[in-house]
């Protein structure tokens, strides 16, 4: 039988203790698990994730882009819902379900252009795993982030750490006063449109860094965040529109994909 | 003791009584690094129409308490990519192969069928007569006695394969259905498909579904589905295949005791690739702890 997962790590679900849960603020909470067997996973890609004793409600697993991989994987967990809340209220030592690692990562970025990871909110995660690769491999990347406010910059110290960083918020509490779309123009000034960024954040961000990218003819991966019922490409319930009709699926397609392909204004 | 667990659906012998069910287990292959599918009783495709379709806009799936709605819109590759790209790994496998086929017209799933017919591997034609969430072809056929019989006789005409159909729970009477398609010449009944549910974001005042209504699935469905079963079983004389909520080897034999010849595992794949396999594995522990083969649990609730 010939592998169908061959060069990648195989996914698999296991069970397995929470280590330990750090709440940043109210609503943002990182999540480490023990694993016995070391999760092998690349920047970008994602778990899906669920209490082993939640019984039959919340259902459905919850995808959840991987912070850290190894014998300690951890996991940003933003409260929006029943199934986050429970994910944010857990106690060490609870039991949960580990899916992964799911899905597609980052692209790799080419020696001529400057990695710009632009970052919304709790889409700092991937992008986080991402700085470290990039770091690992002697390449240091732009880093811009925007919330609301300071206390919607959930990790900015675990991304200052490996990028150059900054930081815009809408009430000017941190940082530069405006959206992280104003840190994106100067970002393409800078490095004179040679760059390649890496977006993950709210769709109308996504869909506004895509749009300067194009305009600077700039390449730009964008992780997608959608509602997924498996994360494996059965449910087909994580459908995003693409250019030119027709659908990709966020799960086994992406969630990291060429931002230029979605079609943002459906 | 140790138990044979296969079963037998009409002429057809399955290794054990847990299948996969349409929709919700891809082409099969999506779950090669997880187990050997073969091991289960038969995997049901994702339904099958004669050209490709893209589905529903999303948002397609919300979950609801034990459970969820779901409006794929039949989403698939098509038959002919599927007996191209699919069928030849899976037959190279020794996977059983339920086919489940859907069109929007008698004369199409006749082709369907006829297409199929001409592939080597396939075990069974399953006839999706109760898709809740298309505009056309799902629950017309599925909810009037006679057309359900016309699709089916129509299928089996074209077909040396065992035809089985997907009765839809809104039928007012599923045993007559049930009964039309036993007359009509249908191999095996499968029962039962989603219930159509609304869910409302109250922030947004909007169906949380682009399709507005969607198929509910999950634990929340199961004691439904164990009544029609019951209610099929005790009307019909060939075999029927139990599906809604079986998340366990306790709901499977739950089925079975209420008259299902075997089980299809659903929504309970979404949270884990191996749940069908550990539900097989889980009835053989109960048959043997009990010295007794799952053939034995059939309909042993029929009063």
């Amino acid at each position: 039988m010939e592998p169908m997962h061959c060069g990648k790590p195989r996914p698999r679900q296991v069970v397995v203790p929470l280590l330990r849960r750090d709440s940043i603020g109210a609503s943002h909470h990182v999540l480490t698990f023990d694993c016995e067997q070391p999760l092998e996973a690349a920047p970008g890609q994602f778990a899906m994730v669920r209490g082993a004793q939640w019984g039959e409600s919340p259902f459905l697993p919850r995808p959840m882009s991987i912070l850290t991989a190894g014998r300690r994987p951890s996991i940003l967990v933003k409260v929006v819902g029943e199934g986050t809340r429970r994910l944010a209220s857990s106690e060490p030592g609870e039991l949960f379900t580990v899916h992964a690692p799911l899905g597609v990562g980052w692209a790799p970025c080419p020696e001529d252009r400057v990695p710009v990871l632009v970052a919304g909110g709790v889409g700092v995660c991937p992008l986080v795993f991402l700085a470290r690769g990039l770091t690992e491999q002697g390449r240091r990347a732009i880093a811009l982030y925007g919330g609301r406010s300071a206390g919607d910059l959930p990790l900015d110290d675990e991304l200052a750490e490996v990028t150059d960083l900054r930081i815009a918020t809408e009430d000017g509490s941190l940082g530069q006063l405006g959206r992280v779309t104003v840190l994106l123009e100067s970002a393409i000034e800078e490095t004179k449109g040679r760059l390649k960024v890496y977006a993950c954040g709210p769709r109308a961000m996504m869909a506004r860094v895509v749009e300067m990218c194009r305009a600077a003819d700039a390449p730009c991966e964008v992780s997608l965040e959608t509602i997924m019922g498996c994360g494996y490409g059965v449910c087909l319930g994580c459908a995003v529109p693409k250019v030119g009709g027709g659908y990709l699926y966020a799960c086994s397609e992406g969630p990291c994909v060429d931002g230029h392909a979605i079609a943002w204004e459906s | 003791m140790r138990c044979d667990p296969s079963v037998k659906v009409g002429a057809l012998t399955l290794k054990n009584p847990v299948l996969t069910a349409s929709g919700t287990f891809g082409y099969g292959l999506e779950f090669e690094p997880y187990f050997d599918i073969s091991a289960l009783g038969a995997i049901c495709t994702k339904g099958l129409s004669l050209l490709p379709r893209i589905g529903n806009a999303p948002p397609r799936i919300c979950e609801t308490a034990s459970g969820m709605l779901n409006a794929i819109g039949l989403a698939n590759i098509g038959v002919e990519a599927f007996c191209t790209d699919k069928l030849p790994s899976l037959r190279e496998r020794n996977v059983t192969v339920v086919a489940n086929i859907f069109a929007t017209s008698i004369e199409d799933f006749a082709a369907l069928a006829r297409r199929l017919d001409r592939e080597q591997g396939i075990a069974a034609i399953e006839v999706n007569i109760s898709c809740p969430n298309v505009d056309k072809g799902g629950l017309e056929f599925g909810v009037d006695p006679q057309m359900a019989a016309a699709v089916t006789s129509a299928v089996k005409k074209v077909t040396k394969l065992p035809v089985w159909v997907k009765l839809s729970p809104e039928a007012g009477r599923i045993a007559v259905i049930a009964r039309a398609c036993e007359e009509a010449g249908a191999d095996a009944l499968c029962a039962i498909n989603t219930i159509r549910g609304l869910a409302i974001d109250v922030q947004t005042w909007k169906p949380r579904l682009s399709n507005r209504t969607g198929g509910l699935s999950g634990p929340a469905l199961k004691p439904i589905a164990i009544r029609m079963v019951w209610e099929v079983a005790k009307a019909v004389k060939v075999p029927v295949i139990g599906i809604g909520g079986v998340t366990c080897a306790e709901d499977a034999i739950e089925f079975m005791l209420a008259g299902a010849t075997a089980v299809q595992v659903g929504s309970a794949n979404f949270r884990d690739p191996l749940a069908a396999h550990k539900i097989a594995q889980g009835i053989v522990d109960y048959c043997e702890r009990r010295a007794i083969d799952p053939r034995e649990l059939i309909g042993k609730a029929l009063l």
